[in-house]
């Protein structure tokens, strides 16, 4: 199965953030949700990405554009978790993000867990080009197989840039032999990860019981975590990204002219 | 027991494990106008050195723009001791990890030390002496010439009056050998007479040995004598 | 690579990865103190186990950088004909035009591309700290052993270079292979942990070697694949990464500040 869908959000002329294109494809379904029907900031836009249910399969090729102009703001937010399963077809699952924020504009794109079950053979990959004031908020989590199973593969690379600049270009590959060694994830079955370009950089790095948010050298930052279950997870990252000091901050007030 | 300053100004000697080996270094010492003279003080653990570079901060800290770098093994003790005597400003002091090779980071691989000396020079412009402090090892750890002018190398009596006998390049080649803790001779029934002639023998009689007590002379003058002369050594013909 | 296998470039590799070289890498357990401290080091198969993911990991991120530099160097030195034909592929004649590669060219440009990407491949500050405190440490050591205008065009451009940067332009201006350079590179990932696993748990020094050795096969294929993405620009070259061997190397340094250890990394 391949799968293209398209989502760009645009500042209107009123200041408001508004779903200018969107295009969904099964299995990615983008759902906008009105200011009227949520208590969150009516100057950003909503919209849920619902998955369904068992895929993507071996074989499977997704592709997700998110394009956030000049001064918008959007917040994306994963509905349910996603499997990752062997499917009929050869070759691996893949799932490609591509994420454009323009001048001043921001992106929370929050996914609920990605779980890789036996035999499946997972590629994600993630490019996200930021202009120079852009803010973005990346979260994702890995759960390597269900309760007591082996798990099939999983890899994954990001790539950040700042306008022009590379902040972080890292690459996993989990599921295999590596993942008890002491250096790779001393056995953890779930990695969590949440990228920061959101306003002041945290001064130093914060450390904890396998969690850290460190400062990257070209700005931004990345909370990592390992963890034993997802609820251990989730509960490290906050803990990380609450010793960041740009989430602290009240977003700017982008001009209407502007 | 005065220092013996009748020779020895001046030249440096290489570090041999000949016990007899104190022919003069063949190697000119390394002269970098500017920069401030390096003073390594080894010896093996428990002998005095961070209370002689507490001492040497005392005496000389008011006239000589100085700072420190320890070699601590696992724990900051030294530097923190030096930082809690209040004889230094603690940001001139700098301590460094030696991987369990206190020895390696003086000689064998001084990156490390290199390193910290520099990070001193750049932030104390105008340094005229950095004292680097050894890890306590044992009678053959010296410093490379590499990382410092000169050395000083120091045993205490309480090991026994038998220390310098032994020899070792510490004993026969540092440019200066200090024996420490005089006051503890006769508890220890350490012989200082024997002691005394057992190291001018190793040395030739050409290189100095100093007896001291930080209990009876606090602020270690001879060494700081020492330490002066070495300074007025380096110092621009006409300037010392 | 019998290819360019030459003498002089393969004795600058063997006294790269001497233990004995003075660049500072005995202070330095990559990891292996704090995995250590944690319990997950005690024996060895245990550090079998640290060895083979830190090899995989951050090993192999040395390896493409090392490989890199290795081919920037030689390319300094001696700039392909462009008439040449192109064995690498369209990328060679792409790098050099990108780059403004030729002579009397000093390559800050393209050391720079190294440095920043390697920064952007080693998210936790502790490692871009113990890599560039290695890498100057190694300079050091490069200009008394193999002193040349890339080296100095390489410092001017990073005067505290990253070590699998350095090192690769040392084994580049030594004329030894990209591939030579990745192994060197590969080989010091592991040999540096593995010293200090004899002085930090007195594990056998035979079966410490023995792991070591263990590990040649998986060596030579990552510096083969390494020497693959020599000529890549920067900015695509390969990220593996250790999340794991990432958050030990904070937890070692904030350590650090409280009860000082015995390595700096």
């Amino acid at each position: 199965m391949k799968a293209r869908a398209r989502l760009v959000v645009e500042r209107d002329s009123g200041g408001a953030s508004v779903v200018r294109e969107l295009r969904s494809m099964s299995p990615l379904t983008l759902l906008p949700c009105p200011p009227s029907l949520h208590d969150g900031d009516p100057d950003t836009a909503l919209v849920h990405l619902a998955g369904s249910a068992a895929t993507p399969l071996g074989g499977d090729v997704l592709d997700l554009a998110i394009v956030v102009g000049p001064g918008a703001r959007l917040r994306l937010v994963g509905v349910g978790a996603t499997l990752a399963l062997p499917g009929q077809h050869p070759g691996p699952s893949t799932m490609s993000v591509t994420i454009e924020v323009g001048a001043a504009g921001s992106l929370e794109y929050l996914t609920e867990p990605t779980i890789v079950v036996s035999a499946a053979d997972h590629h994600a990959d993630l490019r996200a080009d930021l202009a120079a004031d852009a803010r973005l908020r990346c979260r994702e989590v890995v759960v390597l197989g269900r309760s007591g199973e082996r798990p099939g593969a999983f890899h994954s690379e990001t790539r950040l840039r700042r306008d022009g600049t590379t902040l972080l270009r890292q690459r996993l590959d989990l599921g295999g032999a590596l993942d008890a060694t002491p250096t790779h994830l001393a056995g953890h079955p779930v990695i969590a990860t949440e990228l920061l370009v959101w306003g002041a950089d945290p001064a130093e790095a914060a450390v904890g019981d396998w969690w850290s948010l460190v400062p990257l050298a070209h700005g931004g930052s990345l909370a990592t975590v390992l963890a034993e279950d997802t609820i251990t997870a989730y509960r490290r990252l906050d803990t990380a990204t609450a010793a960041h000091p740009g989430l602290a901050e009240p977003a700017a007030a982008v001009p209407v002219s502007g | 027991m005065p220092a013996d300053h009748t020779t020895g100004h001046g030249h440096t000697h290489p570090v041999s494990f000949d016990p007899t080996a104190t022919a003069p270094d063949p190697h000119a010492p390394r002269a970098e106008a500017g920069r401030a003279v390096r003073i390594g003080i080894g010896g093996p653990v428990g002998c005095g050195k961070t209370a002689l570079v507490a001492a040497l901060c005392r005496a000389l800290g008011d006239e000589v723009a100085l700072a420190v770098v320890t070699n601590d093994i696992y724990t900051t003790e030294d530097a923190d001791f030096l930082r809690r005597a209040g004889v230094l400003d603690p940001e001139r002091i700098e301590a460094v990890q030696t991987g369990a090779c206190p020895h390696t980071a003086i000689r064998d691989d001084i990156t490390a030390n290199l390193d910290a000396v520099e990070r001193l020079e750049r932030r104390y412009p105008g340094l005229e002496l950095v004292v680097i402090e050894s890890g306590g090892d044992n009678l053959t750890a010296t410093f490379s010439r590499g990382l410092v002018d000169a050395q000083v190398f120091v045993v205490d009596v309480s090991g026994g009056d038998k220390v310098p006998r032994k020899g070792g390049p510490g004993v026969t080649t540092a440019d200066l050998l200090v024996i420490n803790k005089t006051d503890l001779a006769q508890h220890v029934g350490a012989d200082m007479a024997v002691m005394v002639a057992d190291a001018h023998r190793m040395r030739r009689h050409r290189l100095p040995v100093i007896t001291q007590s930080l209990v009876d002379t606090p602020d270690a003058p001879e060494v700081a004598a020492w330490v002066r002369a070495r300074l007025a050594d380096a110092a621009p013909s006409g300037a010392a | 690579m019998p290819d360019d296998l030459d003498a002089a470039g393969a004795a600058a590799i063997l006294s790269l990865v001497d233990s004995r070289f003075p660049g500072g890498g005995h202070a330095h357990s990559g990891g292996l103190e704090e995995a250590a401290a944690r319990g997950l080091v005690t024996d060895p198969q245990t550090l079998a186990g640290f060895l083979r993911g830190r090899l995989h990991t951050a090993g192999a991120l040395a390896a493409v950088f090392a490989a890199a530099a290795a081919h920037t160097a030689r390319n300094l030195l001696s700039p392909p004909a462009a008439s040449r034909a192109d064995t690498n592929g369209v990328g060679e004649a792409e790098f050099a035009r990108a780059t403004g590669n030729g002579h009397g060219s000093t390559g800050r440009r393209q050391w720079t591309a190294l440095d920043a990407e390697l920064d952007a491949r080693t998210p936790s500050p502790a490692q871009r700290a113990a890599s560039r405190a290695q890498g100057s440490g190694m300079a050091r050591a490069g200009r008394s052993a193999w002193p040349s205008p890339v080296l100095d065009g390489l410092l001017a451009a990073t005067p505290r270079p990253h070590q699998p940067v350095l090192l690769g332009a040392l084994a580049g201006i030594a004329g030894a292979s990209p591939t030579q350079a990745a192994l060197a590179a590969l080989y010091l990932a592991v040999s540096g942990p593995a010293s200090a696993s004899t002085r930090l748990l007195g594990l056998d020094p035979f079966e410490v070697n023995a792991a070591v050795v263990a590990l040649s096969a998986p060596m030579s294929e990552i510096a083969a694949h390494a020497a693959q993405t020599c000529h890549l620009r920067p900015a695509d070259l390969p990220a593996p990464s250790a999340p794991a061997l990432d958050l030990m190397a904070e937890a070692h340094d904030r350590t650090h500040r409280m009860e000082v250890r015995l390595f700096a990394s």
